[in-house]
């Protein structure tokens, strides 16, 4: 099982995944899932009435506007990010967070590497499975590593043109 | 034929291996008469990770003035760029450099390095 | 002119000590060069055919001359002395050294310099109307929005994945300097008959492999609202821009495949929903960097210089008086360019004495204001006429007065394969080779204005698509081939050039170009530019010129 590094308080901190992430070919199993768009279209209803979470992993050509309606009872809203080329992501975390304001996890699987921990968090994701081995350290340390950001994002960092302002 | 080149990972430097070490000078690069041994050489070098970047084969041929590589690009490579005499691999002169400088009726390639002559 | 304040600082020292630190982990072996590629190409440095090229970042193509100086000392210390100005207005510098790469971005920051985000698929850096602040027909100064864009655009969390790199250009003059029409987001800056500023919004232009111009989706973007705008461009393109095909995955291809009208209608929908207040920059801060930009010190002058008029009695400097030195908004100043296209010598290529010379000069003479422009020379926005002849002695005898701009010999071109490891072809010997054909300048006058681009592969860094005459390298089974083009133009009624028939030998092309020119000077009609003539007359002419007798 990847080593899952979740963003809290400004810092990076190992964390036991108690999600399954399930293939679309493989049954269901006990537990915490995290499941296809597709699959949870077609299953997602039955799996909230068992009273169990659910996750949906969303492919960069998917559209986390489909989720819309059903973003309230999701625990994780799964990235995919297969290479790292591949930066649909970013928009999706922003919109997940600041347009529709969804709460819970939001989290970045596939080819995730500590160069783009700081951008990943700016845009609101907290879950990380990096594809890189690094340390809850390395990510903290790369995260932290800026003192300022130009604009804003969906962290709550002021941008540099508020910090002038308040100086 | 074939030699292997590759560019240095500290300077960028373009390199060719010569009995298992990286040289500068193509007048000094082994050729490889067999595939195999040249794929094998090829092979070792792309372990090299903090000694060359991206090695690979090049063809060679034999010419008028010696051997040179094949392709414009590689005699480019060997030289040094062609708008500035006083830089690169060129201002060493001597056998080899005059070789490259010159290798032409190539299969391939007819051109000349110095297709267009400074005054 | 804008300097960077403690922020602006402390963002480079954080982006420096990072990079030294990737660095580190490369040379230790705890990165493959497939890893540390992406990270050396997001502060770019390339591996090119005889070393690392770093390209360093001049936003909207303006220089102080502390930074010009610090980039003759770069050029000097870790470099052969010299460095190339490019059509996107970086700084290339052509034999770097891995291991100098960090001590370098540190002798930069120094200076408020950097080369972040000048490779990458990301936004590169912001280009503007090099004439910025000092010609007369501009609504607005184009520096101030390209300075909001470049802080915008640094590090943006959410588009610095793009699908491709992403170039914008800002020009606030009808005269468009910037080349906006074949830039991914090309603005262009205006007052609307209400009197308020706003921006034409271009998108999806370029060059390359299908070459584009830019249509327009928006009229008048109110100014103020431009960074919530672009974000709903960039996001759009994020978004939905091809990732499969490498050739297809500027935005131009996705403009050109929803139409201009489809893609303006996802883009206004998107910005529908934006919080254009949590986007867009606050009055305080545009305030603030207009602030920076304001002409201060110019002194009330009269409108003519007798000191410059009886200099032009000396024909070489009346000659650069003529190609060289432009209006100015404020009486009694110019605008000099600074030709780096002395016939013979490489296009763009400036020494680091040259680079210390000018930095001399506009420091003395230019409010301490040097810029560099897409056609790869360098310009002194403000120079007094009283001072023209001054400047131009220093300048010609440093080898910087060649009175050629928007001549036959102010050609454009790109390392090509002289350098670069994605060339063909090379394109600066066939520059040189067709500039010492015309080096008689009375020649190239009598000729008139004609803008020769040459690119050494279809990336078109040399934008020979917009060029009167372009020439573009290929590679025919090893050697070198041209093929040209003709009626290109980047300038404000923009063209891509036609091809003019089979691609020519590296020896014929010098021969091709003379003949082409013959036909023009045949054909013209009174004051027509080669252009203009082409456009009149057709390829047909000049087709046969260059091809009777070919088979
Ligand atoms: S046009 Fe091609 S050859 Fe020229 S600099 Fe660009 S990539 Fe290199």
């Amino acid at each position: 099982m990847p080593v899952l590094i979740r963003w809290k308080d400004d810092r990076a901190e190992a964390a036991e995944d108690p999600f399954t992430a399930v293939a679309d070919e493989d049954p269901i199993p006990r537990g915490d899932v995290i499941i296809s768009l597709q699959r949870f279209q077609a299953e997602g209803q039955r799996l909230l009435a068992e009273g169990r979470k659910v996750g949906v992993r969303i492919e960069p050509n998917e559209a986390v506007e489909d989720l819309a309606r059903d973003l309230p009872r999701l625990s994780v809203v799964a990235l995919a990010f297969p290479k790292y080329q591949q930066g649909q992501g970013y928009s999706s975390a922003r919109i997940l967070r600041e347009r529709f304001g969804f709460g819970g996890e939001v989290r970045a699987v596939g080819d995730v590497l500590r160069e783009q921990a700081r951008f990943m968090v700016r845009c609101g994701v907290d879950a990380f499975e990096p594809a890189d081995g690094s340390s809850p350290e390395d990510w903290t340390h790369v995260v932290n590593r800026y003192r300022h950001v130009y604009q804003r994002a969906a962290d709550d960092l002021a941008p540099a043109y508020e910090e002038r302002q308040a100086s | 034929m074939k030699a292997l080149t590759a560019n240095r990972l500290l300077d960028g430097e373009a390199v060719f291996l010569s009995e298992g070490r990286w040289v500068e000078r193509f007048a000094d690069a082994d050729l490889f008469e067999d595939d195999a041994a040249a794929l094998e050489a090829e092979a070792h070098a792309k372990t090299q990770l903090t000694v060359v970047v991206d090695p690979y084969l090049i063809d060679v041929i034999p010419s008028d003035a010696g051997y040179a590589p094949l392709s414009f690009r590689e005699r480019v490579r060997a030289l040094g760029p062609t708008n500035k005499p006083e830089h690169g691999k060129k201002t060493e002169g001597g056998e080899g450099i005059e070789a490259l400088l010159h290798a032409t009726g190539a299969a391939r390639s007819k051109g000349r390095v110095e297709l267009i002559r400074r005054k | 002119m804008y300097r960077y304040d403690a922020i602006d600082r402390e963002m480079l020292a954080d982006r420096t000590a990072e990079f030294r630190e990737q660095c580190g982990r490369r040379l230790a072996g705890e990165l493959t060069e497939d890893q540390f590629k992406r990270i050396r190409l997001m502060n770019g440095l390339y591996l090119q055919l005889h070393a690392y090229m770093l390209r360093i970042a001049i936003p909207y193509g303006a220089l102080t001359g502390v930074q010009l100086r610090k980039l003759a000392f770069i050029a000097r210390t870790y470099d052969k002395g010299y460095g190339h100005f490019t059509t996107r207005t970086n700084l290339q510098l052509h034999w770097i050294k891995l291991k100098d790469a960090p001590d370098i971005l540190d002798h930069l920051a120094e200076v408020g310099m950097h080369a972040i985000q000048t490779s990458g698929n990301d936004i590169r850096n912001i280009t503007a109307d090099p004439h910025a602040g000092a010609t007369a027909d501009e609504a607005d100064d184009p520096r101030i929005w390209a300075e909001a864009l470049r802080q915008w655009s640094t590090f943006h969390p959410e588009f610095s994945f793009l699908p491709r790199k992403f170039k914008i250009a800002v020009t606030a003059s009808p005269a468009d300097r910037a080349a906006t029409k074949v830039y991914d987001i090309g603005l262009r800056l205006h007052r609307n008959p209400d009197g308020e500023l706003g921006f034409e919004v271009l998108v999806g232009g370029g060059l390359g492999r299908t070459p584009y111009l830019g249509p327009t989706i928006r009229a008048h973007l109110p100014a103020r609202h431009l960074l919530s705008y672009l974000q709903a461009i960039m996001r759009v393109y994020n978004r939905h821009g091809r990732r499969d095909n490498l050739w297809k995955a500027r935005i131009k291809v996705l403009v050109a495949s929803l139409q201009a009208e489809g893609f303006a209608r996802e883009v206004e929908e998107e910005w529908e929903k934006t919080d254009k207040a949590a986007v867009d920059l606050p009055d305080t801060e545009l305030a603030r960097i207009r602030a920076a930009f304001a002409p201060r010190g110019f002194e009330t002058l009269p409108a003519t210089s007798a000191a410059f008029e009886a200099a032009k009695a000396d024909p070489a400097f009346a000659r650069f008086a003529r190609h060289n030195v432009k209006p100015h908004k404020i009486p009694g100043y110019a605008i000099v360019d600074i030709s780096l296209k002395k016939p013979g010598e490489t296009p763009g290529d400036c020494s680091a004495e040259q680079m210390e010379l000018i930095a001399e000069l506009g420091e003395r003479y230019s409010m301490d204001e040097v810029r560099v422009s897409y056609e790869q020379n360098l310009i002194l926005p403000h120079v007094k006429l009283d001072d023209v002849a001054a400047v131009w002695k220093a300048l010609h005898g440093a080898e910087l007065a060649t009175p050629n701009r928007g001549l036959i010999t102010d050609i454009i071109a790109c390392p090509g394969l002289d350098y670069c490891s994605l060339a063909n072809a090379r394109a600066i010997p066939i520059a040189q080779a067709i500039a010492r054909k015309f080096e008689d300048p009375a020649l190239a006058e009598q000729i008139g204005e004609l803008g020769i681009k040459i690119s050494g592969c279809i990336n078109a860094c040399g934008h020979h698509h917009v060029g009167a005459i372009g020439i573009l390298g290929v590679d025919k089974k090893g050697e070198e081939f041209y093929q040209v083009t003709l009626g290109g133009s980047a300038e404000a009624e923009a063209s891509l050039g036609q091809i003019l028939g089979p691609a020519l030998p590296a020896a014929r092309v010098p021969t091709a170009v003379d003949q082409l020119v013959e036909v023009y000077l045949r054909e013209r009609l009174g004051g027509e530019r080669f252009l203009d003539t082409f456009r009149r007359v057709g390829l047909a002419p000049f087709k046969e010129a260059v091809y009777a007798g070919a088979h």
